[in-house]
């Protein structure tokens, strides 16, 4: 598969919330790629959540324009909370994605099912969100997004309000059900680790304006495991540098 | 992650009135006890009734009846076809109020508890609502409506619905700003989110607000219909009073009484069980 298609283009991009003097966003030019992986990761506060919800939808960009290569673009997002409905059991949550893209109700449940079975919930149909533990919670929340086939997966740290034990194991779940979907996928989060194990290309945001303060490209082919690739030395040198990058915008 | 539940059914405001308790975990425990709460709860209406019984014998029946007095005025009025038809009239009277105040409370809450217009056209109203006695109300119903049914039930609507909409407009307060926005993030229209977010929200409030509504729409009906003349329960206990037939007030009462625990066990808790299912909690 070549990986060339623009799927969409930040281009000069800012973001100033109603009635606050400091920007949110500014001059963010970005491309993400058919297929690709991009991670963004950055000082909290400075603004990914805010980037996100512009791709969704949620909240329109105060200057430059975000051009999308097709008109039937479908985002899928994952909160940094699950978000489920808790009148509605984890099966029903899933097909609440699905009902409100106007899937008939006879194909619902099959698909429900199928990405309940992908994120290991199908134990737990009919459980309510408040019978599950929080990684059980962000699984089916993210088997909600992955339900409706989406041409662009937004994920918005899913994995961070969980221990480190689920964490790590939810990471390398991420890594395979994202080869498998091959969706162009957005990911915001706070661990330099989880980036490159995850992601084509890491893009590093700065403090509160948020701009892009370099882009790196990750060298390991789709194939990689965390296993495989902690021992790589490049692992280790990619790490390092993009530590150093962030260091003084944390410590700030 | 429960933090983030849906309160349980019976969290609800009340204007001047006590709070409904937290009748889901109350009726847990009393299952939990097993027979030695009901058991005393008999004992306690076991007492009640000899108190009763062995008091009437030191008062005429016109100032204290029997137990005996009233359950033959029971018999007689089911015999004459009496109890029934006025046990009717006064459902018919609450039922139609309580239908009313639902239809017109729960879009009108919503309404006021979603926009900052409506809030502030409607907030001299909803005092008015609360704060005018009821007698009033029924003086302006006999003027407008004359001694009718729907005057009956117009007073009833509006001196109840504020307990009602304060109830709805709490609820549809408490919604989580978060799932509306997931809900737009996966392309739900309006009217999706109103049936999958914000009315499953309002539904604890929606009931303890319909149970604390239903409580005071029997009162202001009877009251109306002892004062208007029409037909019910409330104008029976009138007249009767007047003939110094105390059994016969005591019989309605109690008839009243029994009806609203049915209404409560028959019809409010199974409904509440079957809408908040989902706050059961872990098991
Ligand atoms: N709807 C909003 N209205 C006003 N200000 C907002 C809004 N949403 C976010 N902000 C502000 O914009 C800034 C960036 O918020 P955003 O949630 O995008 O940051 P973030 O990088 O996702 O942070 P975190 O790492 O904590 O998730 C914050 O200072 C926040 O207070
Ligand atoms: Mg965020």
């Amino acid at each position: 598969m070549t990986i060339t298609e623009t799927m969409v283009g930040f281009r000069g991009v800012g973001k100033t919330y109603p009635k606050q003097a400091l920007p949110v966003l500014e001059g963010i030019d970005l491309e993400l790629r058919e297929g690709e992986v991009v991670a963004l990761i950055g000082p909290s506060g400075c603004g990914k959540s805010t980037l996100l919800n512009i791709l969704a939808g949620l909240t329109d960009v105060s200057t430059g324009t975000v051009d999308l290569a097709r008109s039937d673009l479908r985002s899928a997002y994952v909160f940094q909370n699950p978000r489920l409905l808790p009148w509605r059991t984890v099966l029903k949550n899933v097909e609440f994605a699905l009902e409100q893209i106007g899937v008939p109700a006879e194909d619902r449940r099959r698909r429900a099912v199928a990405a309940l079975e992908t994120v290991h919930l199908s134990e737990h149909l009919d459980k309510y969100p408040n019978q599950l533990s929080g990684g059980m919670q962000q699984r089916a929340a993210l088997a909600r997004g992955i339900a409706i086939e989406p041409t662009l997966l937004l994920l918005d740290e899913p994995l961070g309000a969980l221990d480190a034990l689920t964490r790590s194991y939810l990471q390398e779940e991420l890594l395979r059900i994202i080869a498998e979907l091959k969706t162009t996928t957005l990911l915001v989060t706070h661990d330099i680790d989880e980036a490159i194990l995850l992601a084509d290309r890491v893009v590093v945001l700065s403090s509160r304006p948020a701009r892009i303060r370099e882009i790196f490209e990750v060298p390991f082919g789709p194939t990689r495991s965390l296993d495989t690739i902690i021992g790589d030395p490049r692992f280790g040198a990619l790490r390092h540098e993009i530590r150093e990058l962030l260091r003084p915008e944390v410590a700030a | 992650m429960t933090s983030t539940i849906e309160p349980a059914a019976g969290a609800a405001a009340v204007p001047g009135a006590p709070a409904a308790a937290a009748r889901p975990a109350a009726a847990a425990s009393a299952r939990r006890g097993g027979w030695k709460r009901p058991a005393r709860v008999i004992l306690s209406v076991i007492v009640i009734f000899a108190g009763w019984a062995i008091a009437s014998t030191q008062f005429p029946s016109y100032i204290l009846p029997s137990p005996l007095d009233v359950w033959d005025q029971f018999l007689s009025a089911v015999g004459r076809g009496v109890w029934v038809e006025e046990i009717l009239a006064t459902v018919q009277h609450l039922l139609a109020a309580f239908g009313l105040v639902i239809v017109i409370g729960l879009p009108l809450g919503i309404l006021i508890g979603r926009s900052k217009i409506a809030e502030d056209l409607a907030r001299v109203p909803m005092i008015f609502l609360q704060t005018v006695p009821t007698i009033v109300l029924i003086a302006l119903a006999l003027v407008i409506m004359g001694v009718s049914d729907t005057a009956v039930i117009g007073v009833t609507v509006a001196g109840s619905i504020s307990y009602f909409l304060i109830n709805v407009i709490q609820g549809t307060r408490s919604i989580d700003p978060d799932l509306t926005e997931m809900s737009r993030a996966y392309q739900a229209s309006e009217g999706s989110i109103m049936r999958s977010v914000v009315l499953p929200s309002v539904v604890p409030y929606l009931l303890a607000g319909a149970r604390i509504t239903l409580g005071v729409a029997w009162q202001i009906t009877l009251f109306s219909e002892y004062l208007m003349g029409t037909a019910g329960v409330g104008f029976q206990v009138n007249t009767s009073i007047k003939l110094l037939d105390t059994a016969a007030v005591f019989m309605w009462g109690l008839s009243i009484v029994a009806l609203t625990l049915l209404v409560e066990y028959g019809i409010f808790r199974p409904v509440e069980r079957l809408l908040t299912r989902h706050v059961k909690g872990r098991s």
